[in-house]
């Protein structure tokens, strides 16, 4: 049987969680070894990847970008056109299949920017799970048109008004939930985090990224040089990476929120010093805490990226080095939307603008030759609301009042 | 048989002065043990009422060093034990042993750290042990036989069992299931502090003669929460205090 199972990656990860949910990890975990490693099971998954969620994903030529910026090849993994809009169903259709197996018949999930959540609640349809989908509520004003989503799916979003009212707080409540609920639900969690084995379980998920943009170098005959993707728990990042993990080359940058500046609240950036090490959710990795060990709050123009902690392995790799961790600001991440917009017509998710805009800062440090690769985790649909107000303030809020004074009678 | 209680309070909420006054209220009252809990951002076992009297506690003012002042000057008062309860965060930044040794000196009896169980414990056990302090483990009723004992082998005296799955605060029915639990859990020799639910001196009276002691704590949060909601804090001593002679008189 191959080793897919961790429990921890150098120094980090675990199963740090209080007796009553043990069991069911012990569960999950022998559930997972023994599904990943039935050829049934990953046929399966393989159909519902290619009907379903419309994989292979493609990989773009940016063809206008590398003109306008001058120096390596920039290439974009195209993960926002699967189905729902992000990366996060690979994961979710993964572990919708476990459920199955395990005769689980509710599903409960946390969501940021409610993406994960769209996923999940899309695979309950397509499955046939009760679907609850906790969701902060400082997120659920921001992504709106994803609540909207997972409703029309049949799924219940639950509004989580503790803490921060934000990703972290949406787990801690699914975890409260699944301390009931074990016997008849999965917890369906979104990120490469968690206790184990989340971490391994759903990178595995997510490496069908990594794997197809490796065939598809080979194809295209591409030297790379750096890969780049975004990182809040880190889901589609080490997805993405995962094949290249034990090579030297290419770089790997992952890219995290920078926020409104470096003040502890302004940001989400775990990595470049600030995060200490702790034992939170269920995990030991980095978060930012304060001396007490309290989690502080974090900052995100992206709701996806707005979370204190980062999944254990790709804080052990960023502590090895094999990736590197960079930071993109609020307003260089709105740039980066933009840029790509109107170079390539196509409309990054903020969460995986923050690679676009590392991209934009590394083209140039690379000679023409070389290819790098930015892994769009998802795309823009759902960031309406926010790109609206910031790039065309006026003309949105006098379309939005219209449209209210019109149509609310 | 006569009932005894573990009474929980969170420190700092709703600030250091009146913590001091639930602290007496129980000692006072008729409480065999005392758990503090330290707050922590993110306690995954706490119940919605305990969470907001964390978030409380915190955003007054909370610190670690405020809860071991506190914990020193309620042991002081005097011989009912006191537990610290907190979570994995909260000792790891500060360093097991650290953390371990200022208990010790603010006269704390011993600690409860539900996300750190035997084997991913950080040392917590074996640390605990070396400074002669009480490391209470916290069991659920799913726990399986091979578990329960391997639990058991890293503990000393105490075991805190839940009485049921899930979190703190809601009522638990006691029945056949979680007493059959209790039977096994003391039956390997272990003093038993059940909890999670408790709010009545029936259910008191009927854990009795299973368990070494009734934990409660939601049930004074709230009484705690409806004295400041209606501007009567000065009240939380003695409401608190009858409450416990009544939860002891079933």
């Amino acid at each position: 049987m191959k080793p897919y199972y961790n429990n921890f990656f150098g120094e980090f990860g675990g199963r740090y969680v209080a007796e009553v949910l043990r069991p069911s990890l012990d569960e999950l975990e022998k559930a997972y070894v023994d599904a990943i490693n039935d050829k049934s099971f990953l046929e399966e998954y393989r159909s519902l990847c290619s009907d379903f969620i419309g994989r292979p994903t493609p990989l773009l030529y940016a063809e206008n970008s590398t003109k306008a910026l001058g120096g390596a090849r920039i290439y974009i993994k195209m993960e926002g056109l699967a189905n729902t809009g992000a990366h996060k169903i690979n994961n979710a259709i993964g572990q919708g299949l476990l459920a199955k197996r395990m005769g689980k018949t509710r599903i409960i999930a946390e969501t940021g920017a409610g993406q994960h959540g769209v996923a999940t609640a899309s695979v309950c349809a397509k499955l046939g799970f009760k679907c609850r989908v906790y969701m902060g509520e400082v997120d659920i004003k921001r992504q709106h048109p994803n609540v909207f989503w997972m409703e029309l799916f049949g799924a219940e979003v639950a509004p989580v008004k503790s803490g921060t009212a934000t990703l972290k707080d949406a787990v801690n409540e699914a975890l409260r939930d699944w301390a009931w609920s074990f016997q008849d639900t999965h917890y369906l969690l979104g990120s490469a985090l968690g206790p184990s084995p989340y971490p391994d379980m759903v990178r595995e998920f997510q490496s069908v990224i990594g794997k197809e943009t490796q065939e598809q170098v080979k194809e295209l005959g591409l030297d790379v040089a750096a890969m780049v993707a975004c990182v809040g728990g880190g889901s589609n990042s080490i997805g993405f990476f995962y094949p290249f993990l034990g090579k030297d080359k290419p770089d790997l940058f992952g890219v995290e929120a920078g926020g409104l500046s470096s003040q502890a609240g302004d940001h989400a950036t775990r990595m470049d010093g600030i995060g200490k090490p702790g034992i939170v959710q269920g995990y030991k990795s980095i978060f930012l805490s304060d001396d007490d060990g309290q989690v502080i709050p974090t900052h995100s123009v992206s709701a996806g990226l707005d979370y204190a902690g980062i999944g254990p392995q790709l804080a052990h790799l960023g502590k090895t080095g094999r990736i590197r961790f960079e930071k993109a600001m609020d307003s260089e991440v709105l740039e980066a939307v933009r840029f790509f917009a109107e170079n390539e017509g196509i409309i990054f998710a903020l969460e995986s603008a923050h690679a676009g805009a590392q991209a934009i800062k590394l083209a140039k440090k690379y000679s023409r030759d070389k290819a790098i690769i930015v892994n769009m985790s998802g795309r823009g649909d759902k960031d309406l609301f926010i790109l609206a107000r910031e790039l065309d303030k006026d003309n949105w809020f006098s379309f939005l009042k219209k449209e209210i004074n019109e149509n609310a009678k | 048989m006569q009932s005894k209680l573990m009474t929980h309070m969170i420190a700092g909420y709703p600030d250091r002065e009146t913590s001091l006054a639930v602290a007496r209220a129980f000692i006072e009252g008729g409480s065999s043990f005392l758990e503090i809990q330290f707050p922590f951002s993110d306690g995954t076992a706490d119940g919605p009422f305990i969470q907001e009297a964390c978030d409380k506690a915190l955003k007054a003012g909370f610190s670690v060093n405020m809860g071991f002042k506190l914990v020193s000057e309620i042991a002081a008062l005097s011989d009912v034990p006191v537990f610290i309860m907190t979570y994995a965060n909260i000792i790891f930044a500060a360093g097991v042993k650290d953390f371990l040794s200022r208990c010790k000196e603010s006269g704390a009896s011993g600690i409860i750290i539900p996300d750190l169980p035997p084997d991913s414990d950080e040392k917590l056990y074996a640390e605990g042990k070396a400074l002669g302090l009480h490391v209470v483990p916290v069991i659920a009723p799913s726990i399986t036989d091979t578990r329960l004992k391997e639990v058991f082998n890293q503990c000393g005296e105490y075991i805190y069992a839940s009485l049921r799955k899930g979190i703190t605060g809601q009522y638990t029915e006691i029945g056949e299931e979680n007493l059959e639990f209790l039977k096994k859990a003391a039956g390997l020799g272990a003093k038993v502090l059940a909890g999670f639910g408790i709010s009545t001196a029936e259910q008191v009276a009927t854990l009795a003669p299973h368990v070494h002691a009734s934990i409660i704590g939601t049930a004074f949060i709230k009484e705690i929460k409806k004295c400041i909601d209606n501007g009567k804090k000065d009240d939380i001593y003695i409401i608190l205090y009858n409450k416990i002679k009544a939860l002891l008189k079933a």
